[in-house]
């Protein structure tokens, strides 16, 4: 049984800065967009040279990394179909999926002392303690039987740097293939690709292991590993914290537009249709969200031009200020259903 | 667990070597700096550029965010490692840069490369080359005893090295670098047309150790006079190889007689080490919030004014000798020793003068506060004032009062006075050998008036620790030697004291409980 006290920050003397005093945090909400502020915000704020773990579940969401193509990456009709929200992080790496079978943890450490093999060692000894024989691959992530069970992150910036990473418990596994099933192999990116694998439940391997169960192996592992003696704090986006402008500009940033389609990197895109007068082929070259190109072989129009300029996916029609005639509609409701968003 | 090799030294491009053989005008000239992508370490050789925070003509400061680069799963922040113009974007978003590729070209004044890089540095007296300037490996407890010109330390919250900046280094390049000697470009003009070569000074006189132009001329003199003892007459030399006759002087007479009394008591002597890590953690809080009445330098920028309405309380104004920037360690012991000293009275006593003699009984007169006397050693001699009523001052307090005793003992004449070492003395002594060498043990003694014990307080060192858990973990310790008076005092009362002291040493927030 965890003991836990009420959040406690102090305000430094030099500003009226809170700063996080705590070594270990457990967030109790299960918003992304707070998770992923609360995250950052001890990210910025915590002492340097003071390791720092958090641990926290979302409900079901769709996480992309800082530098992925959600187009390739979301299938954002199922996401639709489901209700379930996709967010873009601010560490790299690949696609993932939460939901409240999966446990996130997110290790904190100073900048020089970074060693991914050593925090992926931290959470492999819990899950090792859970009685489970797991094992950390190549990449650092950590399987069991030859599935991945974690998917890892990270991200450096002056001074600090964190390996944040899933652990999959009981996750809905099919939930996680449908949504992660693009399969628009004709978008090619210039970001990173997701990693494909094999994914498993600890539970399989378990009956001990839950999210607390998990929790507090890790909690202990950490302690050990780094010395600390700190009772996890215990966080929840109602808390007074969540005021704090840093953390509440994170959560309007994360949803907007400018962040979660504008950080896209360059991709182009081909795509090719028969209509019942021949065949359509269309280029599309988008970079941060926007159409830069669009090359249309197989019609002579200027639907190619109008586009330029537009959101990639949230184009209306009557943006595009071009005469729609017969062959014209029907190709651009093709183009409107090959680019949609869903949103 | 591998340890990952850190990063690599960020090479300058040759542009900018060239600064040391400038003709001496010192306008400052524009130098273009290719800033090149560092080894982030993990084994990593190409990144790509995801984005850049600035654009080409913009003006950028040291810290401020240049651009996030990928690497596989790792996103990472880099940072401007200097004050410029961004002059020219040399890898586009989307593309990807090797390591050692430069990143973009930034324009710099020279001048300020000079003097920013001298800010940046850690000052060259450091003699263990820090991994990061923040970790420290080494702390001291400082006393300002006048026999070191240069007090060893590590100023206390070093302005950051930029991990990016050319002159961070990392422990497997050797520290002694011209480049890392503190001093402003004037100076170093200076040093130039003087012939001198600023990494023999290593540090100087200035703040942080800069090398002023004095330093330099001492260095001159130095080597002017050394010249001549070598070309000497040959009388000279003879002279110097006879044996030479001195007379003690009165301060070291003193000793001598004090010391020859001191055969008289029995001592007995006990050591042990107390864990600083907690204070260590308290230190930069403590620092932080010197009051300003002790240190006027650092005004408080609130933007509404406390005493607005009515004056707040404002403690009487403390002579400049009494100001201090920086809290230590030795306060802080002193002020635990007191409150263990008020636990226990048979440390607040001493023989009743005069009781010892003609064979009667003698009888100890217990003092109703803490009396702490501080060795200090000078280029006089060696002194012990005392601080009276220890107990009754606050760490701040104690600071302060030290700074003004070594202070006064750094005249020439000593400027102490019996009112500062009064007939009476202390009842304990504390001396800080530790500021001065790095010894492990000591065997400190007793002069009659000096009090029951006396302790030596050696340096601070973090070792690795294994008696509270399997793994180990890094503690800060500091080495204490006691000696004592065994007419008075039985061994086990000494260890149990010691223990009463390490109690609040070792968790120094009971101090917040019982009101200090």
């Amino acid at each position: 049984m965890l003991s836990a006290r009420r959040l406690y920050t102090t305000a430094s003397s030099a500003s009226s800065v809170i700063t996080p005093t705590h070594s270990i945090y457990l967030s109790t909400s299960t918003n992304p967009y707070f998770n992923l502020s609360f995250e950052d915000w001890l990210f910025r704020h915590a002492p340097q040279k003071e390791p720092l773990l958090l641990l926290y579940r979302d409900a079901p969401c769709v996480v992309i990394g800082r530098n992925q193509n959600p187009w390739k990456e979301v299938n954002f009709r199922a996401a639709r179909a489901q209700s379930i929200p996709w967010v873009r992080r601010r560490s790299g790496g690949g696609t993932v999926y939460h939901d409240l079978g999966n446990t996130n943890f997110s290790i904190h450490v100073p900048r020089t002392t970074f060693d991914r093999g050593a925090t992926a060692q931290v959470v492999l000894r819990a899950v090792r303690a859970l009685g489970i024989d797991a094992d950390v691959n190549e990449r650092n992530d950590i399987c069991v039987g030859g599935e991945k069970a974690s998917g890892s992150a990270y991200k450096i910036a002056s001074g600090r740097a964190y390996h944040h990473g899933t652990m999959l418990i009981t996750t809905r596994l099919e939930t996680l293939g449908d949504l992660l099933r693009v399969g628009k192999d004709t978008m090619i990116t210039k970001g990173v690709a997701s990693v494909r694998s094999p994914v498993c439940n600890l539970a399989q391997f378990s009956e001990r292991v839950s999210h607390d169960t998990f929790v507090n192996a890790v909690v202990d592992s950490f302690k050990a590993e780094y010395g600390v003696y700190d009772e996890p704090c215990i966080v929840n986006d109602t808390d007074d914290l969540a005021r704090i402008g840093y953390i509440q500009r994170g959560m309007a940033e994360l949803p907007s537009w400018d962040w979660a389609f504008g950080q896209t990197p360059e991709f182009e895109y081909t795509i090719k249709k028969s209509f019942v007068w021949g065949d359509v082929t269309a280029h599309i070259h988008a970079r941060h969200g926007v159409i830069l190109s669009c090359t249309l072989q197989g019609l002579d129009s200027e639907l190619g031009k109008a586009l330029e300029g537009k959101r990639y996916g949230f184009v209306e029609d009557e943006e595009l200020g071009v005469d729609m005639s017969g062959r014209e509609e029907v190709v651009w409701a093709w183009l409107k259903e090959e680019m949609s968003s869903y949103d | 667990m591998l340890i990952r090799p850190l990063r690599r030294l960020l090479t300058r491009s040759t542009a900018v070597s060239h600064f040391h053989t400038f003709p001496p005008c010192l306008s400052s000239r524009r130098i273009l700096q290719n800033f090149k992508l560092a080894d982030i370490g993990e084994g990593i050789t190409e990144c790509e550029v995801i984005k850049w925070n600035v654009k080409e003509l913009d003006i950028i400061q040291s810290f401020d965010p240049l651009c996030e680069v990928q690497s596989d799963k790792a996103s990472v922040e880099i940072t401007s490692p200097f004050d410029g113009v961004v002059k020219e974007i040399l890898v586009k978003e989307g593309e990807v840069a090797k390591v050692g590729q430069g990143l973009c070209v930034i324009e710099v004044d020279e001048e300020l490369l000079d003097s920013g890089s001298a800010e940046q540095t850690e000052p060259a007296s450091s003699a263990v080359p820090a991994p990061s300037p923040i970790i420290s490996n080494s702390k001291f407890v400082e006393d300002d005893a006048s026999r070191t010109e240069q007090i060893r330390e590590e100023p206390f919250a070093p302005r950051r090295l930029h991990p990016m900046d050319p002159n961070y280094l990392s422990p497997s390049t050797p520290n002694v670098n011209p480049e890392n000697v503190l001093a402003k470009p004037s100076v170093r003009h200076y040093a130039r047309q003087s012939k001198v070569d600023l990494a023999l000074l290593l540090s100087g006189s200035g703040r942080d150790g800069r090398i002023e132009r004095k330093d330099i001329d001492a260095f001159l003199s130095h080597q002017a006079s050394s010249v001549l003892l070598d070309s000497g007459s040959a009388a000279q030399r003879a002279q110097a190889e006879q044996d030479v006759i001195v007379e003690l002087g009165r301060t070291r007479y003193g000793m001598w007689k004090a010391m020859t009394q001191s055969l008289e008591i029995p001592h007995f002597g006990y050591s042990t080490s107390l864990d600083l890590t907690s204070l260590h953690s308290l230190l930069p809080t403590l620092n932080s919030h010197i009051p300003e009445h002790f240190n006027p330098s650092k005004s408080s920028s609130l933007p509404i004014n406390p005493s607005a309405l009515h004056p707040a309380p404002s403690p009487p104004p403390v002579p400049e000798s009494a100001q201090f920037t920086r809290l230590t360690y030795l306060p802080i012991l002193l002020k635990t020793l007191a409150k263990a000293m008020m636990a226990w009275p048979v440390l607040r006593s001493s023989i009743t003068p005069g009781s010892a003699n003609g064979g009667s009984k003698p009888t100890l007169t217990i003092r109703p506060h803490a009396d702490i006397a501080i060795a200090l050693s000078t280029t006089t001699g060696l002194y012990t004032p005392v601080i009276p009523h220890a107990d009754t001052h606050s760490i701040y307090s104690l600071s302060s009062q030290l700074k003004h005793l070594s202070f006064l003992g750094r005249q020439v004449p000593c400027a102490l006075t019996t009112n500062e070492m009064p007939k009476r003395g202390a009842t304990v002594t504390v001396s800080n050998v530790g500021a001065i060498g790095d010894g492990e043990y000591a065997h400190p003694v007793l002069v009659p008036g000096g009090g029951v014990a006396i302790v030596a307080i050696g340096r601070a060192r973090w070792v690795w620790d294994v008696s509270k858990s399997d793994r180990g973990e890094r503690r800060l310790k500091i080495g204490v030697s006691w000696s004592a008076d065994h007419r008075v005092l039985e061994g086990a009362e000494l260890a149990a004291f010691v223990e009463s002291w390490r109690a609040y040493v070792e968790a120094p927030e009971r101090l917040i409980g019982e009101g200090i």
